[in-house]
């Protein structure tokens, strides 16, 4: 996975200093002022919450804060987008199951940390 | 073209145009099924293409008899990614343009908001929120 270099409309993204947050209460690094999804994008992070009915995985999917897809439990509020959220220093990072946190003993859980692990011993760049 | 069409062009349509009611005496058929009933159309409140069709075939007829039957765009989003298809598909299987259907209800915030902040009690992302 990796950041948007260069784009045909924004141009080149200006990037903050390199900070760390918690995500699922795993170490991950990104870009301070970046939108969260983007740093989570860039270590692999696909799977941003479960539905509350049919319990299926969400991630990304307007990534302009419109369709509500990419919301977290961040820093303890759930619902908050994350494709519009900028990434702050020690932010804490949470899978949504619902309206709530993912339990971490949830099988679920246990499968998106064994996805992240790669991706961020990658670098994440 | 008459005057109230060309307002209606202008003024964003049907908007700010109340269509005349449908007739709901006219049948619709039989529900056919189609392939692509499973198509998930409301993201928020998980509403399938399916769901939308039979839900005009039980009698709902306006946007705003299929939101609160279904909770079409009455989740987080406020209808901001589903609105225009659930019209398209309710328009498809009345049998009517898109415009003849009325207009549902916007209200605001157009963002999710904390019920607190709403009420006024505290600012937002105010960092002791709980």
């Amino acid at each position: 996975m990796s950041r948007i270099a260069e784009h045909p409309i924004l141009g080149t993204p200006e990037r903050g200093r390199l900070v760390t947050f918690s995500y699922d209460g795993r170490e991950l690094q990104g870009y301070e002022g970046e939108p969260i999804a983007m740093a989570l994008h860039a270590a692999g992070v696909m799977v941003h919450r479960y539905t509350a009915k049919r319990h299926e995985a969400r991630g990304v999917f307007c990534a302009i804060g419109r369709c509500t897809d990419c919301v977290m439990v961040v820093d303890g509020r759930p619902n908050v987008r994350t494709c519009m959220t900028p990434l702050a220093a020690g932010m804490d990072v949470r899978t949504q199951d619902g309206i709530e946190p993912l339990d971490p003993d949830d099988p679920r859980a246990v499968r998106l940390a064994s996805m992240v692990t790669d991706a961020a011993e990658r670098g994440g760049e | 073209m008459s005057d109230e069409a060309v307002r209606m062009t202008t003024n964003g349509a049907s908007r700010s145009f109340s269509p005349a009611p449908l007739d709901r005496s006219r049948g619709l058929g039989d529900f056919v099924p189609a392939p692509d009933e499973d198509v998930l159309v409301c993201r928020c409140e998980e509403v399938t293409k399916g769901d939308i069709r039979r839900a005009v075939h039980d009698g709902m007829y306006t946007m705003t008899e299929v939101r609160r039957y279904l909770r079409v765009g009455m989740g987080l989003c406020q209808g901001q990614s589903c609105t225009k298809l659930v019209r398209r598909i309710m328009a498809a299987e009345l049998g009517v343009s898109p415009a003849a259907l009325d207009a549902e209800t916007s209200r605001a915030p157009m963002r999710p908001v904390e019920m607190r902040v709403l009420g006024n009690e505290e600012a937002a992302g105010g960092a002791d929120a709980r």
